[in-house]
């Protein structure tokens, strides 16, 4: 990023992923220099250094993909109304925002596209992560044990989803990793949260229980600290020996007739 | 009994406590709030009930030289009031420490006027917040500057020069070499200042040879009898420093190994310390007063020094809310 310097030591800057669904969106970006965020929705994170955008399928040959990034200048909170003087008798015009004011856009050197063209709604991430992500689920950031699973399972040549809702609108039901099997899904879900294992910190996103994901037509896999203190190469013989189970993992989907 | 921890959270990764940008990069208070918003659902999820905002909340508010900063808690009035009202309602007691650079009591006019302006910052930050008196910043006296005397009386007045309402916020801690409790106790006296007892400053620097009790309950007196006074607890570090010592010759480093040295701060809490020092409090039957803990592992040794307190000793717990 051109105008940033290097982070104290330690420091990373922070970025947040926020969803673009509509060109509108995209012109608020880029011409006025805001985005928003309802403070009812906002997720568990939104303090951000910077804001990089994930298109839409609206958006052409930039869809379902992170193209541009800006830097966070000022967050406000301001009802709809005040947000959005044009649309005075909103259901929702009292509803309070954030106004993230951001600097102007800039292009990532390669777009971060989606492989599954999944639905997204924000992640946070780094800069580092943004830099260097080769698809979506490089930018998110995991725990140690979540980081070396997901390294070996590039390694491996396997593509799992990160971070994957069991169901659509399902924000707070979400798995560490799945399998898209041909005939079935696989949750795996790591049950330590903490780098220090033995230190009980509760996790951001609860646990799904195995009879949720079996109700939503999800097989689970759970990894607790014992599976993990075996080496990452171990850990995913197991998971490809539960996605044998159901086939053998399948191939992603293309846009074709999306 | 509320158990606190300092600024930077370690068990979840890549929450920051505040915007680090430099001035070139435009950080503002409203971005620190922002991350300060993600850390109280994080507190919130744990179950604590107490934290230290980091002391460079708002970038270069008090910069003489960057005046364009210094209007941010002015511009931030309905963000700082909603992580305010956050924090109300998740019954969480904040507060500011001063980093060692912030010097009421320096010789240097230009040196303790920033001081004065960063203190009177710090407490603006807190009142828009619509915290309670609990809420306070912390500061220690500052340098002895050959004259021990001297250094406390000139805290004393640069104190009295503060308005009434950061007045009311301030409060002085024991440090590890220079003044005891004993000197803070004088300030106390002469200004009305509220003091924070540090048990591990305290067991460092008493020349003054006072029982920890005697030390504890003088500071304790010195809050509002309805206002709940707070300390500082750590445990001394016992483990081994390693430090990379590098030649300047050949820029070669190469790793030493020191012993810890007893004022430096453990990763951890020693439990049976802990439960010690709660049971002679309870013995005395002093007040309610919670406790923030200065160890390395941050949220961490919280959670799990309240792990310990529930299998070693329930009842140390809920010291404070029945008594």
């Amino acid at each position: 990023m051109a105008e940033a310097q290097k982070p104290e030591a330690g420091e990373r800057w922070r970025v947040l992923v926020v969803v673009l669904n509509s060109l509108r969106d995209l012109e608020v970006a880029r011409e006025e220099g805001w985005y928003r965020i309802p403070l009812k929705r906002a997720p568990t994170r939104v303090g951000a250094d910077y804001l990089a955008f994930y298109q839409t399928r609206v958006f052409g040959e930039e869809r379902w993909a992170v193209n541009y990034y800006a830097p966070v200048r000022r967050y406000r909170i301001v009802c709809r109304g005040i947000l959005l003087p044009e649309e005075p008798d909103h259901p929702r015009a009292d509803d309070l925002y954030y106004r993230i004011e951001i600097g102007p856009l800039r292009r990532l050197p390669r777009a971060i596209r989606s492989r599954r063209l999944r639905r997204i709604t924000f992640i946070p991430t780094t800069q580092e992560r943004l830099l260097g992500a080769e698809e979506i689920n490089d930018l998110w950031c995991g725990t140690r044990d979540e980081e070396q699973l997901w390294r070996a399972f590039k390694e491996h040549g396997l593509a799992p989803e990160r971070r994957y809702p069991l169901a659509e609108g399902e924000e707070q039901r979400i798995v560490d990793f799945a399998l898209f099997c041909k005939d079935g899904r696989l949750a795996v879900c790591l049950e330590s949260e903490a780098d220090v294992r033995n230190v009980r910190v509760i996790r951001e996103h609860p646990l799904v229980s195995e009879y949720e994901a079996h109700a939503l037509g999800w097989s689970m896999l759970r990894l607790d600290s014992r599976d993990l203190l075996e080496p990452a190469v171990a850990c995913v013989r197991t998971i490809m020996e539960a996605a044998e189970g159901l086939g053998g993992v399948a191939a992603p989907p293309t846009s074709e007739g999306m | 009994m509320r158990i606190g921890f300092p600024v930077k959270v370690l068990g979840q990764p890549g929450l920051k406590s505040h915007d680090t940008r430099r001035w070139q990069n435009h950080p503002h208070l409203s971005v620190s709030l922002a991350y300060l918003r993600d850390i109280f659902l994080y507190l919130d999820r744990q179950d604590i009930h107490m934290y230290r905002i980091a002391a460079d909340l708002a970038p270069y508010v008090s910069q003489p030289d960057l005046p364009q900063f210094h209007s941010q808690i002015d511009d931030c009035a309905t963000e700082l009031s909603a992580v305010g009202a956050m924090a109300r309602s998740h019954d969480l007691r904040l507060s500011f420490h001063l980093q060692l650079s912030t010097v009421l009591n320096a010789l240097d006019e230009a040196i303790a006027l920033q001081a004065a302006q960063l203190i009177s910052a710090q407490a603006m930050i807190l009142d828009a917040m619509s915290l309670g008196d609990e809420a306070v910043v912390v500061t220690h006296v500052g340098g002895v500057y050959g004259d021990k005397g001297a250094a406390l009386d000139r805290f004393a007045a640069r104190y009295d020069l503060l308005a009434e309402g950061t007045r009311q916020r301030l409060a002085l801690e024991n440090d590890d070499k220079r003044f005891s409790v004993a000197d803070i106790m004088w300030v106390h006296h002469r200004t009305g200042v509220r003091l924070v007892f540090d048990y591990l400053h305290f067991q460092n620097h008493n020349p003054e040879g006072m029982l920890v009790m005697e030390a504890l309950q003088a500071c304790l007196d010195s809050w509002p009898r309805n206002v709940r006074a707070k300390i500082h607890f750590s445990s001394p570090r016992t483990a081994m420093r390693v430090i990379e010592r590098t030649d300047l010759q050949d820029e070669h480093s190469e790793p030493m190994m020191r012993a810890p040295r007893p004022h430096q701060h453990a990763d951890f809490i020693d439990p049976f310390q802990f439960i010690d020092f709660v049971g002679k409090v309870k013995s005395v039957n002093l007040p309610e007063f919670d406790f923030m803990l200065e160890a390395k592992a941050k949220d961490l040794a919280v959670v799990h020094l309240r792990e310990h307190l529930a299998r070693l000793a329930p009842d140390a717990m809920y010291w404070g809310n029945n008594g």
